[in-house]
């Protein structure tokens, strides 16, 4: 594919969106404070990207998110691994994961307050909540269905455990742990947004949470557009060339089910 | 010469849980194997043949009875044993040459070496131009041609294959099989090879064991004396083939 047909497959969606989206404000059916048009909202971004106050929010949350994401996945794929190897330790940590798995990371605001005080604090602890069981759950998943004839394979090759689990388990976890990351950043990000408006005083989720009390509805949709957008970056910069070179190379994971 | 391979007695009885019972799968099987013949196994689909070659392989253990490979009880899987399995069973993130070279880097050989089998292994199994290639790039073929250099690298002192060619289609399966016996016969390996289809065993092997039906015992063991190397062109005529085929026919099908 061309690199000028990569970029407009790429932006087509976007543009279609956005003419979309001009189209319905300008019919002007609602009023500019419920329905804010691209323009507002672009004239926004430049402001307080220029004032700086986007970036402070971003990092805020962005540090947040990452530790809260970093922290969960440190107890969760041991943990992980160590329930799909072990008997034992997944007879034991079973019923509890499936207990606690259910409860909304946003139940634990009020804990996370008390333990943690108003702020990052509290919001980066409901973030590890609600990155650990996804992360979780998608490993084991993934350690169920790795297929026994690879390790009898490796086992007739001299392969003892530590080498079965190097060279099988690990790489062939790895789609349903990208799944388990994937899905564990999503709603790292749906517990900062809702850990912000409630227990902090900065961040993204603060700022949109704040702008609706002055009506700056502009304001709104640039902190929202601002998560996409971070998003967005993250997936194309990192998660995906990670499986391009990784499961999709070999073969266990396809971009869709057309034929090349 | 001395016997390579020994099993002595061996049963194997398993729950199976759909049916909710015991089932025998093999009832006292008796069998050694000298060194660098080509073996094979054959009986009808349930007679125990694959269970046999995975008690051989050590991933299952035998209820009754024990086997030993070179004077070793087996109690395990082991690199002196290695399998070739129907569906390949490569590891999909590593080349062919590292899937290859994946026994004798276990064995912590040095680099220089595994470069070296590899090369030579790869060569042997006609894969020269796919080192690079991941396993879901190659062909059925292609993949089984790989799954046997894999064993092979390692240097086994048997090489089990449990219906290896089953899944390809049956002008590859011709060119595997002529390609496998020249291969063995070159290193002199000794092959452990299960299958239900008759004419391939007699193709392949110095020998043939014909199991029966559930529970597996032993109705035949024959010797098969063919020139080497071994073509189907060749084969299709000579009538010594036929009268071994068709002498297994009627061991398995208790026909007269």
């Amino acid at each position: 594919m061309s690199i000028v047909r990569k970029l407009v497959t790429e932006l087509l969606p976007f543009v279609v969106a956005l003419a979309l989206w001009q189209a319905l404000s300008m019919a002007g059916v609602w009023p500019k404070v419920l329905f804010p048009s691209p323009l507002d909202v672009a004239q926004t971004f430049v402001t307080d990207i220029a004032s700086g106050v986007l970036f402070v929010n971003l990092g805020v949350s962005l540090r947040s998110l990452l530790l809260g994401f970093a922290v969960g996945c440190v107890i969760a794929v041991p943990l992980g691994y160590l329930m799909g190897l072990n008997r034992a330790s997944r007879d034991f940590f079973d019923p509890l994961v499936n207990l606690l798995q259910a409860i909304p990371g946003l139940a634990w605001i009020p804990f996370a307050i008390l333990w943690f005080g108003l702020g990052q604090g509290a919001v980066t602890f409901i973030i590890v909540m609600s990155v650990f069981f996804p992360v979780l759950h998608n490993l084991l998943t993934g350690i169920r269905m790795v297929q026994p004839v690879l390790i009898e394979a490796v086992q007739t090759l001299g392969a003892g455990r530590v080498a079965v689990i190097r060279h099988v388990i690990f790489p062939a976890t790895l789609p349903n742990l990208m799944t388990g990351i994937r899905l564990g950043i999503a709603f790292g990000f749906r517990s900062l947004v809702g850990g912000e408006m409630i227990a902090s005083t900065d961040g993204l989720g603060y700022a949109i949470f704040n702008a609706q009390q002055y009506f700056q509805s502009a304001r709104i949709v640039v902190g929202m557009l601002t998560i996409g957008i971070v998003w967005l970056a993250m997936d194309r910069l990192i998660l995906r060339p990670i499986e391009q070179r990784t499961t999709m190379r070999w073969g266990l994971v396809r971009e869709g089910l057309e034929q090349n | 010469m001395t016997d390579l391979l020994v099993a002595s007695g061996v049963s194997k009885t398993y729950f199976d849980t759909v049916a909710n019972d015991n089932v025998v799968a093999l009832d006292g099987i008796s069998l050694s194997i000298r060194a660098h013949q080509f073996v094979s196994v054959i009986g009808p689909s349930g007679c125990g043949k694959s269970t046999f070659l995975r008690l051989v392989a050590g991933l299952d253990r035998p209820t009754a009875g024990e086997i030993t490979v070179s004077g070793r009880k087996v109690t395990g899987p082991g690199a002196d044993r290695g399998m070739v399995f129907q569906e390949y069973a490569l590891l999909p993130w590593k080349t062919t040459a590292a899937n290859i070279e994946f026994g004798p880097r276990l064995k912590g050989l040095p680099a220089a070496e595994r470069a070296a089998i590899t090369q030579r292994f790869v060569e042997l199994v006609g894969l020269k131009g796919f080192e690079n290639k991941y396993p879901h790039q190659l062909s059925g073929g292609m993949r089984q041609r790989a799954a046997v250099a894999r064993v092979l690298a390692n240097n086994p002192t048997v090489l089990l294959m449990d219906e290896p060619f089953a899944a390809v289609d049956a002008m590859t399966r011709q060119r595997l099989q002529e390609e496998l016996t020249a291969i063995t016969a070159h290193e002199r390996t000794t092959v452990l090879f299960i299958t239900h289809a008759i004419e391939e065993a007699v193709f392949l092997s110095d020998r043939v064991v014909a199991l029966s039906g559930r529970p597996g015992r032993i109705v035949a063991d024959l010797e098969i004396d063919l020139p080497r190397p071994r073509r189907w062109d060749d084969m299709a005529n000579d009538p010594r083939f036929a009268a071994y085929r068709d002498e297994l026919t009627r061991c398995i099908h208790g026909k007269s």
